[in-house]
């Protein structure tokens, strides 16, 4: 069943959409990410004009997270004062990311740097996520008992000032790097029209050592309010949000949420990040393969027709 | 832009008009004035439908009458990108701009336009997808033709498999020798706006006479409300956005905490 999408201003197949929003939803669910950078570039590869992509994909990943978020905030898997130190950064990091965004396009080339960023961030994460958690399955699987040991005092993130206790996180860190943390991903989120969770978890968890469990309800919550942040501003500068698109990919993202998070419990906390880092590696590779694969066409058209384009 | 085309095309039809065959006009209707573009628009056709008029008191009758009908979009500013291959990465480097290229393009008749009149007047009128007139801006002079070139071949060739460029020999059908009909698809990706059509008239490869006309394409309904409400309520249409988002997800949330 085709329906017509007012803002991309094009007829697309429903079903296909739908489909497209439930599998990006499942995986979603599975492993807490909003699944942006998946969907992104499959809006792409359907034919949605990249600025139409980029800015309703931020409308979806609200939804994805919001539902998300309330999960974890039952399952009380939410570190809401940590999520608020992110999100702080975050919000001044979308600013920042909008601005670098609009001088990049008006430099021209910003395709390609975008995608350059998405082969750089997504190789060096699941190269690092895939070690990291093959690892430590290989380790359990040779009934090494012995405790992942948390280096919560050798590392010199845990030597700056302005230390704040957080409590669900089991945490005594200090606030300047949660901040710049939450605003590289928002800068990230802005220029390359994702959430941030893929770049947000393995970071919350390396970087600032906070417990697997909270991590992913605390990433959903900062997400919720950058994207919904990103989904006012893309409005009103460039008109590239389609609700109707946004709202056939919601549908089908919380559907497949819900599959996604209940298969995500099946699974241990090493096997969920060797998934996840196998996926953001697969992602990456077709990217990557794009910039040096030669081309079905050398020539590409833009219209005046069709403001702004990323 | 356009101005010497019409001129061309006035003397063209004034030389016409002096000689015996002048008796002959050309009479055509659109089928609607508007198509209406709702949720469910994937694509319409329209039917143009007219009539070869004074061409049975033409003393002198002995080709075939051919009509040669063009729609055509408002025109819009184009720019064609090379991909080069730099340190092994395929990058957008050369590029030419045009102007003047219509959104949308599309040519019917009864019979290939090779067939109907010598290339020569197809290129002086700008009639068919390899005539139609564009204006490279890298050009001070205004350049009449879209000249065949590696840039505006791949904007034709990627035009058409868009279907915004589209000839078609076969899709007007004459009814009797005066009368004709033309069924013209347009895609699902025909852009929003005004349409002009124009028909021209042929026997023996020379134009005869032309008729203009136009319809609209519209967004309707719904698609229309949202379309304005983005444009010039953007910050309340944002902020919808997120609660229509925020709605949606503490839904499935409700439902599916029951299961």
């Amino acid at each position: 069943m085709s329906i017509y999408l007012p803002i991309a201003e094009l007829s697309v197949n429903m079903f296909v959409l739908f489909g497209m929003g439930a599998a990006v939803g499942f995986l979603s669910g599975m492993f807490g990410v909003g699944g942006g950078f998946l969907m992104t570039p499959l809006l792409i590869f359907y034919n949605i004009p990249p600025a139409v992509a980029v800015a309703t994909e931020a409308n979806q990943i609200v939804a994805s997270s919001f539902s998300g978020a309330l999960a974890h905030f039952r399952k009380g898997t939410v570190d809401v004062k940590l999520g608020t130190m992110l999100l702080i950064g975050g919000l001044m990091g979308s600013t920042l990311g909008v601005y670098i965004f609009s001088s990049l396009r008006d430099a021209g080339q910003l395709d390609l740097i975008i995608s350059i960023l998405y082969v750089v961030f997504l190789g060096s994460i699941g190269t690092l996520m895939t070690i990291e958690s093959l690892n430590a399955i290989r380790k359990s699987k040779a009934g090494d008992t012995q405790p992942v040991k948390r280096k919560n005092h050798d590392s010199w993130i845990h030597a700056l000032p302005l230390k704040v206790r957080f409590r669900k996180s089991k945490l005594y860190l200090s606030v300047l790097p949660i901040l710049a943390l939450g605003m590289l991903v928002g800068i990230l989120a802005a220029i390359m029209g994702v959430g941030g969770g893929f770049i947000m978890v393995p970071a919350m968890i390396y970087l600032l050592r906070v417990p697997t469990n909270v991590v992913i309800g605390t990433s959903l919550f900062q997400i919720i309010f950058v994207t919904a942040y990103t989904t006012v501003i893309q409005s009103t500068t460039n008109q590239t949000v389609d609700v109707v698109l946004a709202f056939i990919l919601m549908v089908g993202g919380v559907i497949g949420a819900q599959f996604g998070a209940a298969a995500g419990h099946k699974l241990k906390g090493e096997q969920l990040r060797a998934l996840l880092g196998l996926l953001v590696l697969a992602v990456c590779a077709r990217l990557a393969f794009d910039l040096v694969a030669t081309p079905s066409d050398f020539f590409n058209i833009v219209s005046s027709l069709d403001q702004g384009g990323h | 832009m356009r101005f010497p085309a019409i001129l061309i095309l006035s003397v063209f039809i004034l030389i016409q008009a002096l000689s015996p065959l002048r008796a002959a006009s050309l009479q055509m209707g659109v089928s609607v004035d508007v198509v209406p573009v709702g949720s469910d628009f994937n694509g319409a056709d329209i039917v143009i439908f007219g009539s070869i008029e004074g061409a049975a008191q033409d003393p002198l009758y002995r080709g075939e009458y051919s009509v040669v009908i063009k729609i055509e979009g408002a025109p819009e500013t184009l720019v064609i990108r090379q991909k080069e291959r730099i340190a092994g990465i395929w990058v957008n480097n050369q590029s030419e701009s045009y102007d003047n290229v219509p959104s949308f393009y599309s040519v019917v008749a009864s019979r290939p336009l090779s067939e109907i009149a010598p290339a020569g007047t197809l290129k002086m009128i700008g009639l068919g997808i390899d005539n139609l007139g564009a204006i490279p801006q890298q050009f001070d002079e205004p350049v009449f033709k879209l000249e065949p070139g590696e840039f505006s071949d791949a904007l034709r060739r990627i035009r058409r498999e868009n279907g915004l460029f589209a000839e078609d020999p076969k899709a007007l059908e004459n009814l009797s020798p005066t009368l004709f009909r033309a069924t013209v698809s347009l895609p699902a990706n025909v852009p929003i706006g005004e349409h002009n059509v124009t028909s021209y008239l042929f026997r023996d490869g020379i134009l005869l006479a032309t008729n203009e006309n136009s319809f609209r394409i519209e967004k309707v309904g719904f698609e229309r409300w949202i379309y304005n409400l983005a444009h010039e309520q953007s910050l309340i249409y944002g902020l919808m956005a997120v609660l229509m988002a925020i709605f949606t997800g503490w839904f499935a949330n409700v439902i599916f905490r029951k299961n």
